[in-house]
């Protein structure tokens, strides 16, 4: 229950952020990152990094998260397909010997079908997504965001603490 | 584009991520290592303490303790300290790469208080799945019970259900009466009375006729030849019936081996005693053998499961985690660096810890790896001291695996046996223990042996088999008067058909003293047996055997009319025709 309260959370305060569409998507498909692939993983530190730098939406990261951890689950037996299409293929076996004998690159658990396959999967999925969040996130400011922004709830929500640690991460526009 | 006010905190976190895992690294690295360590060996690996400093480059652990895949209260190894010099760049390439171990205060066979044990799935896991191989491998060998008879032998209930000549012998008579009816069909067909007939009204108008009557006399010359074909007819016929009759015969041959299987049945059903002193050889000491060839069995097989040859990638279970664990793959190369590689350990080791004055060994091992394609090199252990001398090689770096292992350890405390079915212990007390296994591919060869020149004897309270019984008693007196032990064992062939072999100085010893004891009443018994068996086997077996042998009277006397009816009609016509012939010759 707690989990969907915070996904709603998320939801609402991402759609309302000062951030536009695409900083928004951007936040959305960069996250899905992070809820796609297994989250221990070396690639993710940097996806974190990126979303506290560029200046993309950190509530649009959170709610790509929570929205793709399900997702991921549910995915998991297909990456693991692609990711052992990936790794067995002959043609790509110098690459991927390269790659496991070359510093740092094994330590993103590239060798592991479901990493690999949740990440190439991902990262193809990414522009995607992120065409996909921007055209749905223009409309609902174009159509009910305002009468949301209006409404009690969501000012009890903005007005309370931890709203203001997340205004430190907010996009710049 | 870049939130520049975000850096600030992004390194903040990043140092506090720094600073917890220099707090934590030691922590989740013995954890790791424990986990990781109980998968590999398929028992409780326990560590104390770890401690890693990256500084220095070395990994030290206090208080390993390794529990035993094979008994539940005892440890595989102890040891009071190792300290790794590790090579940090592979780090990064996430390869462990230790260039020297010291493991001080190693000591084997240690108890435990707990079952270190871990329930092993053959599915999910390598040790799993290789102790049920080395299990099913130890299943492999037929070893036979060894049974003192506690009061008289006991002729068990003979069902004629499993005797096999009964059957034999209602098969053999249905056979007999279908080639009964077939071979009646047969001389019906060859219509030899067609022929005698036909011949027997030539021969009529011949002794009327003339030597100028021409058409007689081709008529009597047609009449002769199918008088020939006719006896061709018997002839084949014949050939055919010689075959049937020996197929039948062989058939009452059949009979009686079949009597004979079922003497050997029946002769199983007494439960007697092995009286022959190899069998009983492997009924004493089997067990024990076998249980030291699965242990070394399995090691190799553990070895290499985790050490495999070649350079083609290879999936192993992927980390185990919330997600789907996957497979994670390796992709080695040569003359890059192992996965896993221990250049050189040196070990300080005692062997026998619960002796009051334990004597302290080295070891050294070199070349331990993962992947031993890459690395080159076989891996190599040698142990030597004045009374113990042990070597090892696993060998995979090429694509046939060879593993040797050999140990000879005098005057450590051997372990009491327990001798199946006898109700005695066996001491051995000190003494010298071998083994040697060499497994090259799937062809084993093992050899295990003991020695003892003070053997102690104990009768087992435990309440065995025969315990309190005469031929327990006389066993006992014979067995507690041998102060020398010698046992060999031995295993040969291949891992799906292995052969095993057990000698011992008790072998002859035991078996004259069952012979002594048990020969007469065995044969009285066997006696009875037998003639239970003949009771029940001889009325199916006697109506069998005379109906093949009536059919092979009828259907020789019937073919040998015909043949000789036949014959006198042929030769009554050409003697009326070389008559008529004469007369016409000046």
């Amino acid at each position: 229950m707690l989990s969907i309260v915070k996904l709603l959370q998320s939801l609402v305060k991402a759609l309302h952020s000062e951030g536009t569409p695409g900083q928004l998507a951007a936040g959305i498909a960069l996250g899905s990152i992070l809820g796609l692939t297994p989250l221990v993983s070396l690639h993710n530190a940097m996806v974190f990094g990126l979303i506290v730098i560029l200046n993309v939406s950190f509530p649009g990261a959170v709610l790509g998260w929570a929205l793709f951890i399900p997702i991921g689950f549910l995915l998991d037996p297909v990456f693991d397909s692609i990711g052992h299409t990936l790794l067995f293929t002959p043609a790509l076996t110098p690459f991927w010997t390269s790659l496991y004998n070359a510093p740092v690159f094994p330590l993103t658990n590239f060798n592991n079908t479901v990493t690999l396959g949740s990440l190439v999967f991902s990262v193809v999925f990414f522009l995607p997504l992120f065409f996909a969040a921007r055209g749905a996130v223009t409309r609902y400011r174009a159509t009910i965001g305002e009468r949301v922004r209006q409404s009690k709830w969501y000012r009890a929500l903005t007005a309370s603490k931890l709203y203001n640690v997340y205004r430190l991460f907010r996009p710049e526009t | 584009m870049f939130r520049w006010r975000a850096i600030g905190p992004l390194l903040l976190f990043t140092l506090l991520g720094a600073g917890l895992w220099l707090l934590l690294a030691d922590r989740i690295a013995r954890r790791s290592a424990e986990k990781i360590g109980t998968a590999i060996v398929g028992a409780k690996v326990e560590i104390e303490d770890l401690h890693i400093s990256l500084a220095n480059g070395d990994v030290t652990i206090r208080g390993l303790t390794v529990a035993s895949p094979h008994e539940a209260l005892k440890n595989l190894l102890q040891a009071d300290e190792l300290v790794a010099d590790l090579d940090v760049l592979p780090l990064l390439e996430k390869k462990v790469v230790i260039d020297r171990l010291a493991a001080n205060g190693v000591r084997f066979g240690t108890p435990r208080a707990t079952d270190g044990r871990v329930p092993m799935d053959p599915s999910a896991s390598v040790s799993g799945r290789v102790m049920s191989e080395a299990r099913d491998w130890a299943q492999r060998f037929q070893v036979p019970a060894l049974q003192l008879a506690t009061g008289k032998i006991d002729v068990a209930t003979l069902d004629p259900r499993r005797l096999s000549a009964i059957p034999a012998a209602r098969a053999l008579n249905a056979r007999a009466d279908s080639s009964r009816r077939a071979w009646q069909t047969g001389l019906d067909s060859l219509r030899s009375s067609v022929a005698l007939d036909s011949a027997a009204a030539t021969l009529a108008r011949l002794r009327t006729a003339r030597a100028t009557d021409l058409a007689a006399l081709n008529d009597a010359r047609r009449a002769i030849d199918q008088l020939k074909q006719a006896r061709n007819r018997v002839t084949t016929f014949e050939r055919n019936v010689t075959g049937g009759l020996a197929d039948l015969r062989a058939g009452v041959a059949g009979l009686d081996s079949a009597k004979q299987r079922d003497y050997a049945f029946a002769r199983g059903l007494l439960k007697l005693p092995t009286l022959d002193a190899p069998e009983i050889g492997l009924a004493l000491f089997a067990p024990s053998a076998v249980a030291q060839f699965q242990r070394a069995l399995y090691w190799t097989q553990l070895a290499r499961a985790h050490m495999p040859p070649g350079l083609l990638p290879r999936a192993d279970a992927g980390p185990p985690r919330r997600r789907r664990s996957g497979s994670t793959v390796r992709f080695p190369r040569e003359h890059a660096l192992p996965g896993v590689l221990l250049r050189t350990a040196e070990l300080s080791f005692q062997l026998d810890p619960t002796a009051p004055q334990p004597k302290r060994y080295t070891g050294r091992l070199t070349g331990l790896t993962s992947d031993p394609a890459v690395y080159g090199r076989p891996t190599l252990f040698e142990a030597s001291a004045p009374a113990v001398s042990a070597g090892a090689m696993l060998d995979h770096v090429h694509a046939t695996a060879r593993d040797t292992a050999g140990a000879t350890v005098q005057g450590v405390r051997l372990p009491v046996l327990q001798l199946p079915s006898l109700p005695m212990k066996l001491d051995p007390g000190q003494g010298i223990a071998q083994l040697g296994f060499a497994l090259r591919g799937d062809t084993i060869r093992a050899r295990w042996s003991i020695r003892s020149t003070h053997v102690q004897w104990s009768r087992d309270s435990a309440g065995s088999t025969g315990q309190g019984s005469t031929g327990a008693d006389l066993l006992w007196r014979t067995l507690s008067g041998i102060s020398d032990l010698q046992v060999d064992a031995g295993v040969t062939g291949t891992l799906t058909s292995p052969r095993l072999s057990v000698r011992s100085n008790l072998d002859e010893a035991i078996a004259a003293r069952l012979r002594t004891m048990l020969g007469a009443e065995a044969t009285a018994a066997e006696r009875r047996l037998r003639a239970e068996v003949d009771r029940q086997v001889d009325p199916a077996i006697a109506p069998v055997r005379a109906r093949v042998t009536g059919l092979q009277t009828d259907v020789t006397k019937s073919l040998a009319e015909q043949r000789g009816r036949l014959d006198q009609a042929q030769k009554d016509l050409e003697a009326r025709l070389r008559e008529l012939t004469r007369i016409r010759l000046p």
